[in-house]
Formats: structure tokens, sequence, C-alpha cells
């Protein structure tokens, strides 16, 4: 039996499906008896979910892309 | 029929590449105009992963417009030795890095720039919308984005350069390991890390904010 501080350890990779079957199956055992580690997991899980949803969407506005343009053809025609 | 249809996540990114070498290749013999094409590839990534870093979106536009100019005036230097978007997202991120080095100095954020504006009769110049109807869902979401860009600027840039390319722009492991020239376990080390620390603050904010709800 795998204790918490194993438990989180293995996360990253089990989350990410590398971990050998019976080392998964060990997580899987403490989990069903560990109310704390589901909480963590769960939290876990959730923190990257929401940071992705809230930092993915940087958009570059279209007033900076038009400028670019400019800049990048004026530079071009240098050369 | 969509070619991108058709492919798997594998096929399609090794399409991605083919093409990509493709350009690089005609850019590197002098062929110009295909350009405009990598520009139209790369600028939204570029700008997304700086903005990210630096948080400042005049920095973000700089380091676009560098790293932008570094392919057209040194893509005679890219020898091929990885791919060429992990060249180009390391020329990113160390443009991004010396924005934040010359900024350093001056740490302090301008309240001024974040006071209301009045035209000269006093009026607002801003358009002031009531959100008092939403206070509750807006003022969450506001507050958690808040909360989770100040939890990652605190981020040691170690954790937080794994952290924007593997969970925020969704680079594979092994990519950010090319991109960051680190092994495998030191970017999972990394990412684990920083989603820890990440956990832990978010931890506090939603724990006092689901304990102002009960009350």
């Amino acid at each position: 039996m795998i204790c918490c501080k194993e438990c989180l350890d293995l996360l990253y990779d089990y989350l990410d499906d590398q971990l050998a079957p019976e080392v998964h199956a060990n997580l899987e055992e403490h989990f069903q008896d560990c109310p704390p580690c589901v909480a963590f997991l769960n939290t876990y899980k959730t923190t990257t979910n929401l940071c992705r949803e809230n930092l993915s969407k940087i958009e570059m506005p279209t007033a900076v892309q038009s400028k670019l343009l400019e800049f990048l053809k004026r530079e071009q025609s240098k050369d | 029929m969509d070619l991108k249809m058709a492919l798997d996540p594998k096929e399609e990114k090794a399409a991605e590449k083919a093409i990509e070498d493709e350009l690089v290749r005609k850019l590197q013999a002098g062929n110009m105009e295909v350009f405009d094409q990598l520009v139209e590839r790369f600028q939204k990534k570029i700008y997304a992963l700086s903005f990210n870093l630096t948080r400042n979106q005049m920095d973000a536009q700089d380091v676009t417009q560098d790293v932008l100019l570094t392919l057209f005036r040194k893509i005679h230097t890219f020898q091929g030795k990885s791919a060429f978007s992990s060249w180009v997202y390391r020329i990113t991120l160390n443009a991004s890095y010396m924005k934040l080095r010359s900024r350093k100095k001056d740490q302090s954020v301008s309240i001024d720039e974040l006071l209301p504006t009045f035209n000269k009769a006093g009026f607002q110049q801003e358009k002031v919308q009531d959100w008092s109807e939403n206070t509750e869902s807006l003022l969450f979401a506001n507050e958690t984005r808040g909360i989770i860009q100040k939890a990652v600027d605190q981020l040691p840039e170690k954790e937080k350069v794994v952290f924007l390319l593997r969970d925020v722009e969704g680079f594979s492991t092994e990519k950010v390991g090319e991109i960051l020239e680190l092994t495998i376990p030191a970017v999972k080390s990394r990412l684990h890390r920083a989603r820890l620390f990440l956990r832990k603050k978010l931890s506090s904010f939603f724990e006092e904010y689901r304990s102002g709800e009960d009350k």
C-alpha cells in the first residue's frame, strides 16, 4: 500500500497515463481509501484546467497585427 | 474533403512540420516571399507566450516584432538541430526575459494609469457599465483570473516557463524539453512543482470564497 506522499509524487505520471500497470493499480487502491488524496487529485486537475482556460485566451490585438505587418514590410524593403 | 479532418493528430503534426521545414528551406534559399507565411504561422503564438511572461501588451508587441525580425535576418543561422518551432520559441523566451530584466529596476506599477480619466468638463471619458446586477458571477470570474495571474507571476522563472509552455500553450513534455534543452524528468519535476504551487494558491482563494458563501 502506498502512502499519501508517494501518491502525490505520482500524480503527474498518473494523469499522463504513464504509470506501470501495477503502480497505477496501487494508486487507484490508495484513492479508494483516502478521500483527502482524491480531493487533492481533483483540485490539482482543476488548477491546471482553470489556468489553461484563463491564460490561453490571449488574443493579439488587430491593431498590433497591423503595426507589425507595416513594420516588417518596412524592414524587408531595407534589405 | 478537408484534409485536416482525415488526419489523426500525429499525422497532422508531421504534415505541419513538413510544411514548416519546406518554408524554412525556401527562406534559407533566399525566397523571401515565404516569410509572410511564417509570420502568419507564428505571430500569435509568439505574442501569447510573450504576453503571459511579461504581462504587458507593449512588451509582447516589441518581443513579437524582434523575434520576427530575427527570423527574417538570421534564418541562415538556423541549423536544424531541433525543430524550427523550438528555435522560434527559444528566441521568444530570450527576448521576453530581456524585457523583464530591463523592467526589473522599476517594478512599481503606476496607479495613475488605472485611475478614471475625465474630459475638460469633468465627465468620465470611459464608458461606465452598470454591473451591479451580476456582481457575484462577474466578480468571481474576474477575481479568479486575477488570482491565477498573480500566482503565475509569483512562480520562479524556471517553473513558470515550463508551466506556460506545457499547460497553457499545450506543448508535449518532449517538445518543452526540446525548447528549453531540458531532460524529460527535469520538465516533469518543474511542472509538477509549478502545479503544486498554483494549486496551493488557488486553494487558499477558493476555500476563503466558499467559507464566505456559507456565512
